[in-house]
């Protein structure tokens, strides 16, 4: 089997001294890390090392967290196949990991390695530094045992950065632990969500909720019945944001360049041509087919996207947070096409539309519960983590 | 008021006071006065003032000349005077004088303009509305308004009084002007053909002419002994600034002549031609070889309006203790410099060390460049202690250096790179000293060049074209040193570092004709295919005959003194070689090429512009610049048809909200306290790490078109 790390960091001792000493966090190579060979995945950065570190990672080398190497990733981060996201967790070579959420891989990567995964809040953490393919959809996700390790690593990377011109002014939730118990939080079933899932995967979820509602949790039914659009508004925007962002990659200021090119013509388009792999180069035509020939493809799906938003609004205010089946993130067929990896993430799919919070707890190690994914308005990122220790609790408590 | 009552704007004088007139033409500026209204009336003639006063004129007229606007096409009649003391306009030849209005017609009003056409200000001392510059490829898309400004007419009729100035000296001296086909076949000059498709002959093509060169050969064949013709001509070559895809050469071709009668013949029509834009050429042209002018220049087309020529000082340091030199020298190769007098206090040492050392000297492919600065009876540098007194001496006899010199060197193996770029160095160091005078004017023929060039792939190529006559014909065809060592009967006309013309005196034996060929590796096939029927004109009795082509639109920009050649072209192609104007090039219908037989030219293969427009896949892959494989393409099309019905589902649930492009809406911010600089990455080179290829401190692309 392959080594846990593509790159294994030489000098993994922090330079900082700080909240996270000692705590090992393995990387994504779509995270900057000074002289890492940061290739996203792709073979369109092949040979590419980073000039610098990115905001999160020099705030995690501030806070004292040791640095192990890059994970294995998908090519750009965009659905699990080649990933090994959760591995270096599961085989007990890093405390945590950060894994870029552009449909829910953290969070879905967490639930099969057993952890906890946490999507933040869109806009909260740098992207300064991150190799990214959705720009507006995706953010970087945590994976770890538990709410209180995401709570410190967040705490350590969340933030203004005045290198990261995107981010809003807005104030940083404290992500200090709740200082007294109160009451348990409200949950609200997302029931559309369920209609997504099998029989039986709804049927495991519905006696999660039951046991929930007797650990003393009010536990209500809540609607959203243009949920199942969140995957068209994801696969449309996904796509155009996908083929737009990666333009860069022109094999001019770095990747590897396809010999024999006659004009600038013939260099792109090889060049181009072979630097994405099958899967991506799909995503990208539909991409370039909404950018190019249907823009207004693109535009109906923004102003469905504003509905959404106003939607899972409302369902915010019905409930502290809201609960949801997780994915599997397995995608349909083989080999694999754009619509089989978005069917992977159903579920996760709309915190990456509508920039809020998401935390899946794991499922229970025999099987016995599924995962549960709980999501909250946007920026409420403590509060969620807070009722993801209660619900994890409350779970142990059963058991 | 009728046009045959008209008289030209331009034409009147104060001698013209009080004499009715009908003047017609374009509303060239406008200010109104308090009930009285002052126009600029423009014709081609010039502009003068018109005056609409109530006292004068009725308020009919007055209400109508409110209307007016700017390139408004108007007539008017009405009465020269004498402008007030005081209110002349220095502007205007016709400033002393204006028109009282007493009739108007409105001949065509205009539309807002995109930029402003008025060149002459209404008030002595004011700026003209039209003194901004305006975008080139907006001047170029309404090139009919562009025309109406004085400037552009002036140039354009110089540009024709240069044209008639051809004309009536090469008819003067027996010359005739004989037209050459347009609608031709291929022929072997440099560049790429433009083709025109047959519909008569499907799969056959016409080239337009490179140049007459075939057809102007043939008439001395047919005996017409003295031709020209102002032909335009066409290549499509790479784009370049100041290149056009078609051009107008004047070509010139003669019979039972030498090159003393062309180089008499082509000094007299120069100094004539520049004679119409008020310059004076020196005569006799000087003449300097190819080899000499690559030895002291570095150029094939030197700019000998400045000194700064080249001396060999290959021979000064053998053995010297200077390792970078010992070790070129070792390799074979050469040290030229060229002394820039008088000019160290503008040559510091930081400019030659980190500017033309480090950056510039490299960008023009050398591997490094040594300088002197002359102080003190010294040479002063950062390597002179490397150097033996001898050597420094020498290096001062050489040169005749004198305090306030500075010398520049380049060492290099080879020694093209050395005249290439000590040759583009001393262009960039005259043009930043500032050491070109202005309006000063060197003509120069440069003569004796090679008649082949060694080709890439092995054998020899020809350096002008395969109808050049050599030197001398004894040649061995097989022996490739022996040809390249020899030379054409070529020439070049130089004006100020710009090729003009060129010309040669051509071959009229069939034999020798052959050996050429022969020389140049052709089959007795191809030159049967390809130039058949031009050997076969020679084989009954061709005369001796040469001639010459130079560039009109060049020389005409020149004398002309204009920053680009499309100033002297009526209706240029831009920089991208389309015309703004016409949106040519442009895509045509299928049908249009079904008709002239191209759709299913080359057999399965599609013709690329055509299967883009047809194949949307092929589209896609081209504006995203990804290519795909033959077996990557069902995959593709599946996406996109997928995507038909994501866009069909997307119209269908979208509602009347306002689209949402991000969850944090989007702003342009700016941080307090940080200010914009350059990433220390670019400044430390680091960015270009990770590039693929990298030539000095740029990342090396490959050129924009084959």
């Amino acid at each position: 089997m392959d080594s846990i790390f593509l790159h294994s960091n030489p000098d993994p001792a922090p330079a900082g001294d700080g909240p996270l000493r000692g705590l090992k966090v393995a990387l994504q190579p779509n995270l900057a890390a000074a002289g890492w060979p940061a290739g996203a995945g792709s073979r369109a950065l092949a040979g590419y090392l980073a000039p610098e570190d990115a905001t999160i990672v020099r705030r995690l080398r501030q806070a004292g967290a040791m640095l192990p190497g890059y994970t294995r990733m998908s090519e750009f981060g965009w659905g699990l196949q080649g990933s090994e996201a959760g591995r270096a967790l599961r085989e007990h070579a890093a405390d945590a990991e950060l894994v870029l959420d552009l449909a829910g891989e953290s969070r879905v990567a967490a639930a099969r390695a057993g952890a906890c995964g946490f999507k933040p809040s869109y806009g909260l953490v740098s992207r300064f530094g991150l190799i990214g393919l959705m720009p507006s959809l995706e953010v970087c996700g945590v994976l770890a045992g538990t709410p209180a390790k995401i709570r410190g690593i967040l705490q350590a990377v969340a933030g203004q950065d005045e290198h990261d011109f995107s981010m809003a002014d807005e104030p940083v939730p404290d992500f200090a632990p709740p200082k007294t118990k109160a009451r348990r939080p409200s949950l609200g079933i997302v029931t559309e969500a369920l209609d997504l899932m099998s029989g039986e995967q709804a049927q495991a979820f519905r006696d999660l909720q039951g046991s929930l509602a007797r650990s003393g949790f009010i536990v209500r039914e809540v609607s959203c019945p243009d949920f199942p659009l969140f995957a068209l508004v994801h696969r449309i925007i996904g796509s155009v944001e996908a083929s737009s962002s990666t333009g860069r990659y022109d094999s001019v200021r770095y990747g590897p360049r396809a010999p024999g090119a006659r004009n600038w013509n013939e260099m792109y388009l090889q060049s181009r041509g072979a630097a994405f792999g099958p899967l991506l180069k799909r995503l990208l035509f539909q991409g370039a087919f909404f950018q190019f020939e249907r823009y207004e493809a693109y535009e109906n799906a923004c102003r469905i996207r504003a509905r959404l938003l106003a939607a899972m609004q409302r369902l915010s205010a019905q409930a502290d947070v809201l609960a949801l089946p997780a994915g599997d993130g397995e995608p349909g067929g083989n080999p694999a096409t754009p619509a089989d990896i978005w069917a992977g993430f159903s579920p996760t799919l709309f915190a990456n539309v509508t920039g809020q919070p998401a935390l899946i707890l794991p499922p229970a190690p025999d099987g016995a519960r599924p995962a549960i994914q709980l999501a909250a308005a946007r920026l409420q990122d403590a509060r969620l983590l807070a009722a993801g220790e209660e619900l994890l609790d409350a779970f142990q408590g059963d058991s | 008021m009728r046009f045959s009552q008209r008289i030209f704007c331009g034409q009147l004088t104060p001698e013209d006071i009080d004499r009715p007139v009908v003047l017609a033409g374009w509303v060239d500026a406008f200010r109104d006065h308090g009930g009285l209204l002052f126009i600029h009336l423009r014709d081609r003639s010039g502009i003068l003032q018109i005056v609409f006063n109530p006292k004068v004129v009725s308020a009919e007229v007055c209400r109508q000349a409110a209307t007016l606007g700017a390139e408004y096409c108007i007539m008017v009649g009405g009465q020269v005077a004498r402008r007030l003391a005081g209110t002349e306009n220095p502007n205007l030849e016709t400033g002393a004088i204006e028109v009282l209005v007493t009739e108007l017609e409105v001949l065509a009003p205009a539309a807002a303009p995109p930029f402003a056409i008025s060149e002459k200000a209404m008030v002595a001392g004011a700026p003209s509305a039209g003194a901004g510059p305006v975008d080139e490829d907006l001047r170029l898309q309404y090139r009919y308004l562009d025309l109406r400004r004085p400037a552009m007419q002036e140039r354009l009729a110089m540009r024709h009084r240069i044209f008639q100035c051809v004309r009536q000296f090469l008819d003067s001296r027996g010359f005739l002007e004989i037209e050459t086909p347009m609608l031709t076949a291929s022929t072997p000059e440099g560049a790429r053909d433009y083709l025109v498709p047959s519909r008569v002959h499907p799969g056959s093509f016409y080239a337009l002419p490179q140049s007459p060169q075939l057809f102007k050969q043939l008439l001395m064949v047919g005996g017409l002994e003295r031709y020209f013709q102002l032909a335009r001509c066409f290549r499509d070559e790479d784009l370049r600034p100041n290149r056009q895809p078609e051009f107008t050469q004047l070509d010139i071709e003669a019979s039972f002549i030498d090159e003393e009668f062309l180089y008499e013949l082509v000094e007299e029509l120069a100094v004539r031609m520049f004679a119409v834009g008020g310059q004076t050429l020196p005569r006799p042209f000087p003449r300097m070889t190819h080899a000499e002018a690559m030895e002291t220049t570095g150029s094939d087309r030197p700019d000998l309006r400045f000194d700064l020529r080249f001396v060999d000082v290959t021979d000064v340091f053998p053995g010297t203790g200077y390792s970078i030199f010992r070790q070129i020298l070792q390799r074979g190769g050469v040290i030229k410099g060229f002394n820039v007098k008088g000019q160290s206090a503008h040559l510091s040492k930081n400019v030659l060390q980190n500017e033309y050392a480090k950056e510039i000297a490299p960008s023009f492919g050398a591997k490094g460049m040594t300088w002197m600065r002359a102080e003190n009876g010294r040479l002063e540098s950062n390597i002179v202690q490397f150097f033996s007194p001898r050597e420094l001496e020498e290096l001062h006899r050489r040169f005749a250096v004198a305090d306030g010199d500075v010398l520049v060197l380049i060492a290099d193996p080879s020694r093209a790179t050395v005249l290439s770029a000590l040759g583009q160095l001393r262009l960039h160091m005259a043009a930043r000293l500032g050491l070109i005078p202005p309006g000063r004017l060197c003509p120069v023929w440069i003569t004796e060049f090679p008649l082949f060039e060694a080709a890439e792939e092995g054998g020899v190529t020809s350096s002008h074209h395969p109808f050049t006559a050599p030197d001398r014909t004894d040649f061995d065809p097989g022996n490739i040193e022996e040809l390249l060592s020899l030379k054409s009967r070529a020439y070049d006309l130089v004006v100020n570092g710009e090729e003009l013309g060129g010309g040669s005196i051509r071959i009229n034996r069939p034999d020798v004709q052959r050996r050429i060929f022969a020389a140049l590796g052709l089959t007795e096939k191809d030159i049967q295919e390809r130039f058949g029927f031009f050997l076969r004109a020679f084989e009954y009795g061709a005369p001796p005959h040469g001639g010459l082509a130079l560039g009109m639109d060049r020389t005409a920009a020149m004398i002309l003194q204009t920053a680009s050649i499309r100033e002297v072209i009526a209706f240029p192609k831009n920089r991208s070689a389309a015309c703004p104007l016409t949106g040519a090039p442009s895509t045509v219908k299928r049908e249009q090429l079904a008709e002239l037989g191209l759709l299913n030219l080359g057999g399965a293969e599609t013709l690329p512009g055509v299967a883009r427009q047809e194949d949307r896949l092929d589209r896609l892959s081209w504006v995203s610049r990804i290519g795909m494989t033959a077996e990557e393409r069902p995959g593709l099309a599946a996406v996109l048809n997928e995507a038909d019905q994501l866009a069909e589902q997307a119209a269908r649930h979208a509602g009347p909200e306002d689209p949402v492009y991000s969850a944090v809406p989007v702003t342009n911010r700016t941080r307090p306290g940080t200010e914009a600089r350059r990433s220390p990455f670019a400044e430390s080179g680091q960015l270009l790490n990770n590039a693929p290829a990298v030539k000095g401190s740029y990342y090396k692309v490959a050129s924009i078109l084959e």
